[in-house]
């Protein structure tokens, strides 16, 4: 496990917290983080059926469970990163080295970073149905910027291959610079997005979303 | 990213033939390719163990063929 500092954006005053970036999450991370959102997921889905807000406008995680993910991690392929700020998780990442390859023509059917499951805590989403504007500003940017520098150590030239839920394809494709390559049928039909060597190292180079 | 450790890889003529070609063709450096293999044989081996089965389709030729792993 490898740790250092991030700094996070507080959205409530735009001043910025001092975080830790935890590069080698254990499952038993993932027991703790499930315990400690599920208790805020429950809380605001109730607010959300209250309010009859409809389902599309949900935040679309809402239903991931990541100590069911815990086994996962057992794998060489399988790294978890994590954000920690305040004694709590504000954000989890796993990703895979395998067996994902890219879909780019230009690199096709060379290895890449997967990202499996990237998510904030739910203090941190943003549900404008609920006037919630979430606790902390770029928690996946930061995490997502992991993947990306991950691919360049394993020497995958900073290719990033993922499938989007519908309320991050705009953050991937506009914010990312990612090319989004259709949806996948075998994926739930979600879009798969691609970063190539050329996008990533200008991504890298950006230095923020 | 992890601490790593060092070893030395005894190998044939043929599997360093084997393992340039696959450097060359994947873009990666031998080390990177001997962990992707490593990577992928627990993977399947893992999975095997569950009592999984590994296939070779080919769609065009409506093939398919399941693959033995030791």
């Amino acid at each position: 496990m490898s740790k250092s500092r991030v700094d996070l954006v507080r959205r409530s005053d735009g001043s910025l917290v001092e975080a830790t970036l935890v590069d080698g999450v254990e499952p038993s991370d993932l027991i703790v983080v499930e315990r400690a959102w599920t208790i805020v997921r429950a809380r605001l889905i109730g607010r959300l059926r209250a309010a009859s807000v409809p389902r599309k406008e949900w935040p679309e995680s809402w239903h991931w469970n990541w100590e069911r993910k815990a086994p996962e991690l057992a794998q060489l392929a399988a790294s978890g990163f994590g954000i920690l700020s305040d004694e709590d998780w504000q954000g989890l990442m796993l990703i895979k080295t395998a067996p994902y390859v890219a879909r780019i023509e230009a690199d096709r059917g060379k290895p890449l970073v997967y990202v499996d499951y990237l998510e904030v805590a739910p203090w941190n989403w943003r549900i404008p149905a609920l006037g919630e504007e979430g606790r902390y500003k770029g928690v996946g940017s930061i995490l997502f910027r992991e993947a990306a520098k991950l691919s360049l150590e394993e020497g995958f030239h900073g290719r990033v291959g993922l499938h989007a839920l519908p309320q991050a394809e705009a953050f991937y494709e506009s914010a990312c610079g990612m090319t989004a390559l259709g949806r996948d049928p075998r994926k739930q039909d979600l879009v798969y997005f691609e970063f190539s060597r050329e996008q990533a190292q200008k991504f890298l180079e950006k230095g923020g979303d | 990213m992890a601490e790593k450790r060092t070893m030395t890889l005894n190998l044939t003529e043929a599997e360093m033939n084997a393992l340039e070609e696959l450097s060359r063709r994947k873009d990666l450096s031998k080390t990177a390719v001997i962990r992707q293999a490593l990577r992928l044989y627990q993977l399947i081996d893992k999975r095997l163990e569950r009592g999984e089965k590994l296939f070779f389709e080919d769609e065009a030729e409506k093939k398919k063929a399941e693959v033995m792993v030791v």
